[in-house]
């Protein structure tokens, strides 16, 4: 009997240790990481997973906070940051273990991870049975395997944001040509300026500012075309040896270029209409927008956040209710204009006064019709896509810093997205 | 064949006391109950057990388990839309896919570099750091104090200092330039070949203090009438640090060698911090790698592959650890 009962002893505090374990893991109460539940009838708390660090897109999700608590009486919205290299992660993390938040904000690129990671809920019967659906573009929604899991409420895009009095000490206008940009470049450089700031960190940031260059060569994922590619490359490489682009952007993010740019020493920032709110605040220089000058070929991706429930939610429910009463409702879509200068999706809205008397709005509404490009490119299958930007924005980080030169960055980012793609 | 006389002991109490004392042995069928409930020695394993399980368990759940699934996941196709379900076997592709896209090798390089300069000037700083802090004083109070804050601090609040500090603005590139020392600021985190060299130093700042007030600790316990002899023999500092502080201190270095190896060569977070593998791919060491192979690229199965080649090299350090502290207890 005696080693039953060791052999007893031993399982019963296995099992107890077990039990606190678990004990320890479940605390019963609403928590940050996770739905929190709450009756469909209207009552609860909705939790947002976002990335958001830019002060003015905080204030943007406060706002939406406030009008639906204000517009629904019992419910609390919990705004949760989750870094931005970690919420998708995080997330397909979450939902292999059955959990998650309410409300996704994700970028709206790598929505497929999600999707295909099972951390977002299919919306085809909300949004079906919603008034408002006609209202958003078909290119607003993200779609796989004919399933909508998730909407955009903004769209943002990039542009090129220039210093007026820089332009103006240098008797120089807005350029129009990637010629004239460059000779805006050196004549800053000449001056003891900058020329430009952008990102070139070796990851997706850097595809999504390379893309208008590198379609206005003629490259996309349909035509991969190597020339082409390596012609952009070496451009960006030249602007780095020229001194008109600091060699340290590859240690940037989008952020920091922009408040390099708002510093008032640097000619020009391709940076995105979100930007607006930070421009107001912190640049003590007159300053304008025009469109990219990446000639006829050349887009620039229709990017920004795309917001999906949680696969998990425990109140979908009132998730998609908060989502219709803020992302994507005229009043919400017209408070991110105003306080992040996100543009509008909605049909309605996007038509509004106010964003076609914005002299810094303008420019980028007119690259939405002139210049869009879906983000991600179609041709990039969705399992591809993370690999595809990876390869791309080490391309462009190697081509600025010189790691290895324009030729060679060009030929080993698209053997990989080649074999990634499935195109040889 | 041993038998206790006396009752059994708690736990804590010495064992070899109760198993000491031979006596004749008893029937063969009585005896053996009675031994089977009173042998001490089965007694103190009994308590050792149990006060192992604990940690046996812990270990179990947060080491042992995630070790074997990360086994696994690196001879599987792991995307997120596998993720949660059944792994696909498929053997070595994974360390193939890798080795032949020429980042893995690329990365074991690096990681190579990483690791040398971290080692070298860890140990080296370390000890010249614990040699200047045994005397007792303000100024090696002060010091110490400063290590230990510097010790103390979080990786990523380190790295953030030190990215802002490196920065072509920042105060070394300050001072660089107001010295007319270069006609262009240092790029100390965007030049490909120096980017590497920069963040390891940054790693060996952070390692210094650990080893310093290892060392430190090793040296207090050096008897001192060893070092009046010395002077009394005319020994000077250097011929005292040579002679005396490096031999007595070798048990220690033995040990802090495997533990600084093996912190170089699983370091991540400087290098998140302050270059994300960048520029372009030049300080992508193994960790780094894996991270982004799985993480960023969200191909689990290869970068499960990359991180266990890091495990390989960390459990060959681990044994050689295992042994070295083995060595010294045994010295």
């Amino acid at each position: 009997m005696a080693p039953h009962r060791k052999r007893r002893g031993v399982l019963t505090a296995v099992a107890t240790l077990c039990a606190l374990a678990l004990t320890a893991c479940s605390t019963g109460t609403p928590s940050s990481n996770g739905s929190s539940g709450g009756d469909s009838s209207g009552s609860g708390t909705v939790t947002v997973w976002h990335y958001f660090t830019d002060k003015k897109q905080i204030s943007m999700l406060d706002q939406f906070k406030k009008m639906f608590e204000d517009s629904h009486p019992g419910t609390t919205v919990d705004n949760v940051y989750v870094p931005y290299d970690q919420i998708n992660q995080k997330a397909v993390n979450a939902a292999t273990s059955k959990t998650g938040p309410d409300i996704i904000s994700m970028n709206g690129a790598e929505a497929a991870t999600l999707i295909l990671g099972g951390a977002l809920a299919p919306l085809d019967d909300r949004l079906g049975a919603w008034k408002d659906k006609a209202q958003l573009p078909e290119s607003t929604l993200h779609v796989l395997d004919g399933k909508t899991y998730a909407l955009q409420g903004y769209v943002n895009l990039l542009a090129l944001w220039y210093n007026e009095d820089m332009l103006n000490e240098l008797g120089l206008k807005p350029p129009t040509t990637i010629d004239e940009m460059e000779s805006a470049m050196a004549a800053a450089k000449a001056k003891g300026h900058s020329g430009i700031t952008l990102t070139g960190l070796p990851n997706s940031q850097s595809e999504w500012q390379s893309h208008p260059w590198l379609t206005g060569e003629g490259f996309t994922y349909d035509n991969l075309d190597e020339a082409a590619l390596t012609k952009v490359l070496t451009r960006v490489h030249k602007w780095a040896q020229e001194g008109w682009l600091s060699p340290e952007a590859t240690t940037w993010d989008q952020t920091v270029p922009f408040q390099v740019w708002a510093a008032g020493d640097t000619l020009f920032a391709e940076n995105g209409n979100w930007r607006m709110g930070t421009a107001k605040s912190d640049a003590k220089f007159k300053y304008g927008v025009t469109t990219l000058p990446v000639g006829s070929k050349g887009r620039v991706y229709l990017g920004g956040e795309a917001q999906g429930v949680g696969a998990f939610s425990k109140n979908p429910d009132l998730a998609w209710e908060y989502l219709t009463s803020t992302y994507l409702s005229p009043e919400g879509e017209l408070a991110a204009a105003k306080t992040v200068g996100s543009l509008p999706a909605r049909l309605d809205t996007a038509s509004d006064s106010s964003i076609a008397s914005d002299p810094l709005l303008v420019p980028f509404a007119q690259s939405v019709a002139k210049l869009g490009d879906p983000y991600p490119s179609s041709s990039i299958p969705p399992t591809a896509v993370n690999d595809v930007f990876v390869a791309m924005g080490q391309a462009w980080s190697s081509a600025i810093s010189g790691q290895t030169s324009p030729e060679d960055a060009a030929a080993t980012a698209l053997a990989t997205v080649k074999e990634a793609i499935g195109k040889k | 064949m041993t038998t206790m006389t006396q009752a059994p002991p708690t736990a804590g109490a010495d064992v070899r006391r109760f198993v000491a004392t031979p006596v004749r042995p008893s029937s063969p069928v009585g005896g053996t109950q009675r031994r089977k409930r009173l042998d001490p020695a089965r007694g103190g394993r009994r308590a050792r057990m149990l006060f192992l399980l604990p940690a046996g368990l812990f270990l179990a759940v947060f080491s042992i388990y995630p070790l074997i699934q990360l086994c696994r996941m690196a001879v599987s196709d792991v995307t997120p839309a596998t993720l949660g379900a059944a792994w696909k076997l498929v053997g070595f592709a994974n360390v193939v896919k890798g080795w032949v896209s020429g980042a893995t090798p690329q990365a074991i390089i690096r990681t190579l570099i990483f690791v040398v300069i971290v080692t070298i000037l860890g140990m080296g700083i370390g000890f010249a750091g614990a040699v200047a802090l045994r005397t007792k004083g303000r100024w090696s109070s002060i010091l110490l104090a400063l290590m230990v804050f510097v010790w103390a601090l979080p990786p990523v609040v380190n790295g953030s200092v030190w990215k802002f500090l490196l920065g072509e603005n920042g105060l070394f590139n300050g001072i660089i330039m107001g010295l007319h020392l270069a006609d262009r600021p240092v790029p100390f985190l965007f030049d490909p070949s120096v980017a590497l060299i920069s963040v390891a130093l940054v790693n060996s700042f952070a390692v210094i203090p650990f080893n310093a007030l290892v060392y430190r600790a090793a040296m207090m316990n050096i008897d001192p009438e060893v070092f009046e002899a010395a002077q009394i023999d005319g020994a000077n500092r250097w011929q005292e640090v040579r002679h005396i502080l490096s031999p007595m201190a070798r048990p220690t270095s033995l040990v802090l060698l495997v533990l600084t190896l093996v912190y170089g060569f699983r370091s991540f977070d400087y290098i998140y911090v302050m270059t994300a593998g960048g520029p372009g791919t030049a300080t992508n060491t193994l960790p780094f790698l894996g991270y982004m192979q799985a993480f960023v690229r969200y191909d689990y199965g290869l970068g499960a592959a990359t991180s266990v080649l890091t495990l390989l090299g960390v459990l060959v350090l681990a044994v050689v650890y295992t042994r070295s502290i083995r060595k010294e207890e045994g010295e």
